[in-house]
């Protein structure tokens, strides 16, 4: 186990150093809450959609644009290249498990990503009026669950983006598989529209999905739309898809391993 | 001819890889299929936004998508120009005795944004025909002044960006929210946005003159006259020529990061 932590640890602290890129990327997430905040403001035009008060759906934005880059599932940085290029044969003849190097990795690069940036967004969205702004979590407990959930998602996703290393191994276009898997989780985890804009019944079935675990469960527990006793059994289904999806991705990465063809030497 | 040497020669390069070729076309269209939607859900949600509907909307997300994407077909070079500055490709074309402009354009294109271009036309076509347009000759040749003036736009926004980048070879992620911003922008009416956003919008990075406004001619909404709508299209010429003037001025300030 202290190889892999070892591994979080240096990419976790190696990210921290990119300060500039953070600036930035903080830039870009505060125009876009900004855009969408005026966007659902002008459609809702004041009602409660959906559960949905106006000043929640500020909170859900600023959450997700705070969170942004623990909200969706990718290739892990570096993995496509290696595998497009064969440099990933030098990690087979290493002696720890490849599927929980890159697995820690991937985590260790996305939290510290996050940590440089959701302070100051949530900051700056705090300071906002209340109608467009970030408001304090509806109880402490609502506040206690949504941290759970966040860190259970964060770690959902990387089990997810450990299946897209299987299948970039498959398909060999590290780019299009990324943005497929990328887009389809996306649109079914509420990351692209909110899930209650949803029809009803697609809704239910996407709770039978990981994918809304990752980016639409945490925010809406700390803006009170899901009650305490739903978001436990909501807990509950995400962890069930972690083990299960760690699982399979394990079983799906050795067997690809096995038929991997190195060329050249 | 020297472009279609080059368009040849990058049709070749990339439908090498069919596989590839074919898992990037389709995870570009899906990324637009996906945005189409949530634009759908809005509107099953909440009807109408001010005077516009689905289909008045969806218009608008088509006129963007297409315009965006042929741009970043065509004129990938200027969109990566910080990587021709990068690996020092810029100075071999800087010395070759063809227009430099030219050559850019000759350096790079991106064929799999095209399925993202057949998506735009067909969603075009299909809101034309859903929203009863009485049409004129005036009515086609706005249109098309349209998507011509609105790939000037995106080409002249690419351009300062890759003028940027001669000075400061970092990756600006400020250029991302003036590209990537104003195509979502572009997705609603302008006019749902707060004042300052949508001024900035409509003079300053014009998005408005290729959908909003010429748009409202179209569908003959709006409280400006006519003329205004109409015409609006050609601002976009107005806003590109400073932008080739100040990517010129930028290259002949270019130091080559040697190699």
């Amino acid at each position: 186990m202290n190889a892999y932590s070892g591994l979080f640890k240096m990419t976790f602290k190696g990210e921290l150093q990119y300060r500039a890129k953070a600036i930035s990327g903080m830039t870009t997430q505060l125009f876009w809450g900004i855009m969408y905040i005026y966007l659902y403001t002008a459609f809702m035009g004041g009602k409660i959609i959906e559960g949905f008060s106006v000043s929640q759906m500020a909170s859900y934005i600023w959450l997700g644009q705070a969170f942004f880059v623990l909200r969706y599932v990718e290739l892990p940085k570096k993995c496509g290249k290696e595998i497009e290029n064969g440099d990933v044969c030098y990690k087979f003849v290493r002696p720890v498990d490849l599927y929980n190097q890159w697995f820690f990795e991937h985590l260790g690069y996305k939290l510290s990503a996050t940590l440089l940036r959701f302070l100051p967004i949530t900051v700056v969205a705090f300071l906002l009026p209340k109608s467009i702004g970030l408001s304090a979590p509806v109880s402490f407990t609502a506040f206690l669950l949504f941290l759970i959930s966040l860190l259970i998602g964060a770690v959902l996703m990387s089990a997810l983006s450990m299946i897209v290393v299987y299948l970039t191994f498959k398909t060999m276009s590290p780019k299009g598989t990324s943005t497929i898997v990328q887009t389809i989780s996306g649109l079914l985890g509420g990351f692209f529209i909110p899930l209650p804009l949803m029809p009803q019944a697609v809704q239910t079935i996407l709770n039978y999905l990981p994918f809304r675990y990752i980016a639409d469960l945490p925010l809406r527990i700390y803006i009170g739309n899901i009650g305490v006793q739903s978001a436990l059994m909501y807990i509950g289904i995400s962890l069930l898809w972690l083990i299960g999806l760690v699982v399979i991705g394990k079983l799906l990465l050795k067997n690809a391993l096995k038929k991997t063809v190195i060329q050249g030497g | 001819m020297l472009y279609n040497r080059y368009l040849k020669m990058h049709r070749k390069s990339s439908f090498q890889y069919k596989g590839n070729m074919v898992m990037l076309s389709i995870s570009s269209v899906l990324i637009s299929i996906s945005e189409l939607i949530a634009v759908f859900l809005m509107f099953r949600n909440f009807k109408t936004v001010g005077n516009w509907g689905f289909y008045e909307t969806a218009l608008m997300f088509g006129l963007i998508t297409t315009i965006y994407s042929f741009t970043e077909c065509f004129a990938r070079g200027f969109d990566e120009f910080s990587k021709l500055i990068k690996n020092g490709d810029l100075d071999r074309l800087m010395v070759r005795p063809v227009n430099i402009i030219y050559q850019i354009f000759g350096s790079k294109m991106e064929f799999s944004k095209l399925s993202r271009v057949v998506l735009g036309l067909t969603v075009i076509g299909i809101s034309l025909a859903k929203l009863s347009i009485n049409w004129t000759v005036a009515k086609v040749l706005v249109l098309i002044l349209t998507l011509s003036c609105g790939c000037l736009v995106i080409l002249g926004v690419m351009m300062v960006g890759a003028g940027i980048s001669v000075f400061s070879v970092e990756n600006l992620e400020f250029i991302n929210i003036i590209t990537n911003g104003a195509k979502e922008i572009g997705y609603y009416p302008i006019d749902i946005y707060n004042k300052w956003l949508s001024r900035i919008f409509t003079f300053i990075i014009p998005v408005a003159c290729f959908n909003y406004l010429p748009i409202s001619y179209l569908i003959g909404i709006g409280s400006l006259p006519n003329i205004v709508y109409a015409l609006s299209p050609l601002y976009g010429l107005i806003f590109f020529i400073p932008c080739l003037l100040f990517f010129l001025w930028s290259l002949k300030k270019y130091q080559s990061t040697g190699t």
